[in-house]
């Protein structure tokens, strides 16, 4: 497609876009946080914002309660403590964001929907996922301050370990499907299994099956959410490593946290659910029905860790560890095992 | 080692009943909430019984509030306050002056000038309201609350306005009514 170009067209396309996966990702935080506070609130017997009241207030049900949080970051004072390492202190939110947004760069939205088709897709994304921990050391080495220091040391602990079995249950994907490809690995999900069951990775055999638990688990973990979310466990650490940004800088950490959501629920579509596959093969499955069925599955996920986090206590840090280490690798590397001989005598 | 796999599994088994209980109260939102919706909604009146055996004294004391017209300027609420924060200022007006009556039938022959009630200084005792003869000062919600819907939340921006401000004669009706004497009137103040 894009052999003909010249440069100039190709800088436009750039432009175009990375402004749209920069919407994408505002849209993608202003509609999580709304859901997130308004599930949070109903879980807990609440109502969350309402907007209730005379003059300025947040619309109907608080739908605006996002937007005018927002609007508040940007005109916030951008406070940088006078003991802090002022050049990382900048950076550090910056590359934390870059991290997702390259990563968001490679997600299939549909059949024909999607920034760059590497053939290295899934493992790009992996290699991808993990720059951000590096922005998080930044932040916590940057801020001179000991909660955000722990917060960073304990979040570069968490993602380095959670890495692995997300990446071991993702090797299960690879083998079933034998390509890195993402439209690859979602095409090789078409059809029918088991009679009734759409044919993705997920229903493929036991295996798969945990596999997909073991990522979305791992994948939890790696976004630093609850119960996993010991780098900035409020209790303990204040806000972890972002306890001294404010205004714009500290909105770029909730960006990317987000973000990271939308891309590790991504990924677990893309690799076991099939994708924008629709789940009843032949039944709304063409065209623009394809972006439809990527963000609802990408939509019920981020719900479902929404749902994790207003249910479950946070772990302590050796549990943390324990559970990556002791529990998740092991199954992770059965796994491989039981799908190589899955595929070796029955698949 | 079968040790191993039990804990993993009751881990994921009470792990679901958590989310279970979660879900259950995220479907139930709509007859299960406790939010109070403040400004819109507001809590009904609690029922106040403190053991006294007159009903009078079994009430919710709350603001302040007096009826002007009915008032005939004898100060015996101001010199009932405890912190003294009932203003009262009378006039005296020529003997061929009506100013009306009460409520009570009560020859009105003072005029108040002024009537204010520092709410920010008032302690709710409601000792005011007892020697009042025309009952015209009351607490709203108060032994006389039939004549006032009840009001519990009466934040102001500014302090001052919680300095209430009851006489409505004006400072150039004053300088009419009592220096009007060669003329006789007959229609009250108030109206």
């Amino acid at each position: 497609m894009f052999e003909n170009l010249t440069s100039l067209e190709w800088l436009l396309w750039l432009i175009l876009a990375g402004l749209l996966l920069f919407g994408l990702m505002a849209v993608n935080a202003l509609a999580a946080v709304y859901a997130e506070r308004k599930l949070s609130a109903f879980m807990q017997d609440r109502l969350g914002p309402m907007g209730q009241g005379a003059g300025f207030h947040a619309g109907k049900w608080g739908m605006l309660q996002t937007v005018a949080d927002a609007l508040k970051l940007i005109l916030k004072e951008d406070i940088i403590p006078r003991a802090a390492d002022r050049r990382l202190f900048i950076i550090a939110p910056y590359i934390i964001f870059i991290g997702a947004f390259i990563a968001i760069a490679a997600l299939p939205f549909s059949e024909y929907i999607q920034v760059i088709d590497i053939n290295l897709g899934i493992f790009y994304l992996l290699a991808v996922c993990s720059l951000g921990v590096v922005g998080l050391i930044t932040a916590g080495w940057a801020s001179d301050n000991k909660w955000s220091l722990y917060g960073a040391l304990r979040s570069a602990a968490q993602i380095v370990s959670y890495e692995i079995p997300a990446a071991l249950s993702i090797i299960v994907v690879v083998m079933l499907t034998s390509t890195l490809d993402l439209q690859g690995i979602i095409r090789s999900q078409e059809g029918v299994i088991w009679g009734i069951l759409p044919n993705w990775i997920i229903f493929n055999n036991p295996f798969a099956f945990l596999a997909f638990f073991i990522y979305f688990i791992s994948g939890v973990a790696e976004t630093n959410r609850t119960p996993f979310d010991i780098p900035e466990a409020e209790s303990e650490l204040v806000a972890g490593f972002h306890t001294e940004y404010s205004g714009m800088r500290w909105a770029f950490f909730f960006l990317s946290e987000y973000a990271n959501m939308f891309i590790v629920c991504g990924i677990a579509t893309v690799a076991f659910l099939g994708g924008w596959q629709s789940p009843v093969p032949g039944f709304m499955d063409s065209g623009a029905w394809g972006l439809f069925w990527f963000f609802g599955k990408v939509l019920f996920l981020i719900f479902v860790m929404i749902w994790f986090r207003w249910t479950f206590p946070r772990l302590r840090v050796d549990q943390l560890m324990g559970v990556a280490w002791k529990v998740l690798l092991p199954l992770a590397l059965l796994n491989i095992f039981g799908v190589g001989l899955w595929s070796l005598y029955i698949g | 080692m079968s040790r191993y796999f039990a804990n993993i599994w009751e881990t994921v088994t009470t792990l679901m009943i958590g989310l279970g209980v979660t879900l259950k109260h995220l479907w139930h939102i709509r007859r299960g909430y406790v939010t109070l919706q403040y400004p819109e909604e507001k809590w009904p009146r609690p029922e106040r019984k403190i053991g006294f055996d007159h009903d009078d004294y079994n009430v919710i004391r709350s603001r302040l509030h007096v009826d002007i017209d009915d008032c005939i300027g004898c100060m015996k609420c101001e010199r009932a306050c405890p912190v003294g924060c009932i203003h009262i200022t009378t006039v005296k007006v020529p003997k061929d002056v009506d100013l009306g009556t009460t409520s009570n039938d009560t020859k009105k022959r003072l005029l108040v000038t002024r009537f204010d009630i520092d709410m920010s200084e008032c302690m709710y005792c409601n000792l005011c309201t007892y020697p009042c003869p025309e009952s015209c000062i009351y607490m709203t919600g108060g032994p006389n609350s039939g004549k006032h819907p009840i009001d519990y939340e009466f934040s102001e921006f500014d302090r001052c306005n919680l300095i209430y401000r009851f006489a409505n004669v004006s400072p150039e009706e004053v300088e009419r009514i009592t220096t009007s004497s060669a003329k006789p009137r007959t229609e009250g103040v108030a109206a």
